[in-house]
């Protein structure tokens, strides 16, 4: 068994039912989070609109004084197309259709530009700026795509893991009540379902460079977007971590106690954002 | 992707290019009727070693990071973050008095060498990732332009007066018609990754060994080594190339727990491939040298080392023509679990080495 086939694997099952109150204090949490939040961004305008992201807690707890600069113009680059190639080329190779990463890009992007083509949908977003580059740079793209895949492809046999297992899918949003708009996005490469009569899904996240110190909160933050998401559905179990550079594989159980100090990290982020804003003078009260 | 003078005069077989070559490094020579190994021979010699695969090796990994200071860091906070440790920066800071640049190590300006070293990296990984080239010069221009990073260097090439650009084209149509000769198809069951980085830091920070590889081949290690890690060049052979694949051995050693099974080394300006096997002499040998680049680049170590010294960790010093060879194999063995000490090794430890944190006697 690979290394992370046992991470994902639910640390419940139906023997081992969840304990009671494990998850019991999700609506706890969920209200001191908006209440935090709200208190965050009273300075900001009304209307202003905050978008929380597993990459902006990181920078708030890294490099916080980043958080007032103004972002670069977007445009794509090889390294943005690579996780949502690199995901679809993991879920095929996973469904059989590939024997591996590096044999499934190229099909997989022609095919995404020829549909595109055809009838205008596009399904990574990419397709037309793709469709434009030379060989040399349409090459660069599926390089990418293919060593991040690969690091996914290989840390779990998900041939085996069969339906369970659904690679990529939408991101988790959910947005915080209140006049300014705080918009929190969980995105994690895969959720594993629990198996039968088991209880909440596993998540998988992969990230470049290495853990922080507080990784474990940085995971928890999926599992807690995913609960807020989706209120009616069991809260995730745990959540694995994947580095592929440093070579780290982590896994959190989720409990009310990681929800809640999650929740509190993400307070504390969007509080430094707004100062940041109104510090910088780009959202006055 | 490391790139030297394309205009040196070096030869295979040639003594300056048989330096470098450590415990159970191969290369392809120039002997008379010599040519470069293509297709399913240079496969096999980046595969079979000669040499078993090495196996997971707790014990030396944990004296690796003890060496090191892994888990100890730099006992002090980093302004502006940890301090990244590349090949390219311990080869910059090994650097003897005598061969140092008076106003410290510079970003280095482009020039044809330069600028067919950058192309060849993209046309190499083009070629490991859809098997195919169709206008080189071309591609590799195209590739260079989704880079940010590479735009000053594009724009130098624009700015290539017209002999100077059919030069640098002609230099990169011949390296990369050898890529294309000459390279073998790698099975994509083998996993091949181009660029990847790998990743070690320090537990309490202070600063991260970091190596980004051309070409990572194999699946991660489960009861034996697994992996080969290759570097692609288009300059000449130098010392420093040695070097720089054996600390991506000890990165790799140290991020995985296993040792890659070969680190090699591929010249496409004449198809010479120089191959490690990597033995946990290797990577000790690696932890060494990259412990004195350690002690220049985050502690306080001992400053220059001197060019008179003979075991000089300084690559230019092992490229000169006047220089021994080094002597940096004959250097005492490192009492480590799992690896074998050569007896009679009397070799005082190179100049402005320190004791190894916790290292234990033979």
């Amino acid at each position: 068994m690979s290394p992370l086939a046992t991470l994902v694997e639910s640390p419940t099952t139906v023997e081992d039912p969840v304990p009671a109150g494990v998850h019991g204090g999700m609506t706890g949490v969920r209200d001191r989070l908006v209440d935090g939040v709200a208190a965050a961004v009273g300075d900001l305008a009304t209307g202003a609109l905050v978008e929380v992201s597993l990459p902006l807690l990181r920078r708030a707890g890294s490099r916080p004084e980043t958080l007032g600069q103004p972002e670069d113009p977007f445009s794509w680059k090889p390294a943005f197309a690579r996780r949502s190639l690199g995901l679809a080329a993991v879920g095929a190779c996973a469904g059989g259709r590939f024997r591996a990463p590096a044999e499934a890009v190229g099909p997989l992007a022609d095919h995404a530009v020829d549909e595109w083509r055809r009838t205008g949908w596009r399904t990574f977003h990419w397709e037309p700026w793709f469709a434009g580059l030379g060989a040399g740079a349409r090459a660069m793209v599926l390089a990418e795509a293919t060593t991040w895949a690969s690091h996914l492809w290989a840390s779990a046999d998900w041939g085996a893991l069969g339906a369970r297992a659904r690679i990529g899918g939408a991101d988790d949003l959910w947005t915080c009540p209140g006049p300014r708009t705080v918009r929190l996005k969980g995105r994690c490469e895969a959720r594993v379902a629990p198996p039968a009569g088991g209880s909440g899904p596993v998540l998988v996240s992969v990230s470049c460079g290495n853990p922080s110190d507080r990784w474990e909160e940085e995971l928890g933050y999926l599992a807690l977007v995913a609960a807020l998401r989706s209120p009616d559905q069991p809260v995730p179990v745990r959540v694995a971590g994947l580095w592929p550079d440093a070579g780290m594989r982590r896994t959190v159980d989720v409990d009310d106690a990681l929800l809640s100090a999650s929740a509190e990290r993400v307070v504390g982020a969007v509080a430094l954002v707004a100062r940041a804003r109104v510090t910088a003078g780009s959202d006055p009260v | 992707m490391t790139t030297s003078d394309a205009a040196g005069t070096d030869r295979p077989g040639s003594p300056r290019t048989r330096r470098g070559q450590g415990p159970g490094g191969r290369r392809t020579t120039g002997a008379p009727g010599w040519r470069p190994p293509a297709g399913p021979a240079l496969l096999d010699r980046l595969r079979v070693t000669g040499r078993a695969r090495p196996v997971p090796d707790p014990e030396l990994v944990a004296d690796l990071r003890s060496h090191l200071g892994l888990d100890v860091g730099t006992g002090h906070p980093v302004p502006g973050g940890p301090v990244v440790v590349t090949a390219a920066r311990l080869t910059q800071a090994l650097v003897c008095a005598a061969h140092a640049e008076p106003d410290g190590p510079r970003e280095p300006e482009p020039t044809p060498a330069l600028a067919c070293g950058a192309l060849i990296d993209v046309l190499f990984r083009q070629l490991v990732v859809t098997g195919s080239l169709d206008d080189p010069f071309a591609d590799g221009l195209d590739a260079l332009s989704v880079d940010d990073r590479r735009r000053p260097l594009l724009a130098w090439i624009d700015a290539l007066a017209p002999g100077e650009r059919d030069g640098l084209r002609a230099e990169v149509l011949r390296q990369a018609e050898g890529l294309r000769q000459r390279w073998p198809a790698l099975d994509p069951s083998w996993l091949p990754r181009t660029k990847e980085c790998l990743r070690v830091p320090a537990t309490a920070g202070g600063f991260e060994l970091v190596a980004r590889v051309d070409l990572a081949v194999g699946r991660p290690a489960v009861d034996e080594a697994s992996v080969a890690l290759v570097d692609v060049t288009s300059g000449t052979p130098r010392a420093a190339h040695a070097a720089d694949r054996r600390f991506h051995a000890l990165v790799e050693t140290l991020r995985s727990g296993v040792p890659p099974f070969a680190v090699a080394t591929y010249y496409t300006r004449t198809g010479e491939c120089d191959v490690d096997a990597v033995t946990a002499d290797v990577v000790v040998h690696a932890a060494r040298r990259c412990r004195a680049g350690l002690d220049v680049l985050v502690g306080a170590g001992p400053g220059r080392w001197s060019a008179d010294g003979s075991s000089s960790w300084c690559g230019a010093c092992a490229d000169g023509p006047l220089q021994a060879p080094p002597t940096v194999h004959a250097a005492p063995p490192i009492a480590m679990a799992g690896v074998r000490t050569a007896a009679g090794a009397t070799a005082p430890p190179p100049v402005g080495a320190l004791p190894m944190c916790g290292e234990r006697a033979a």
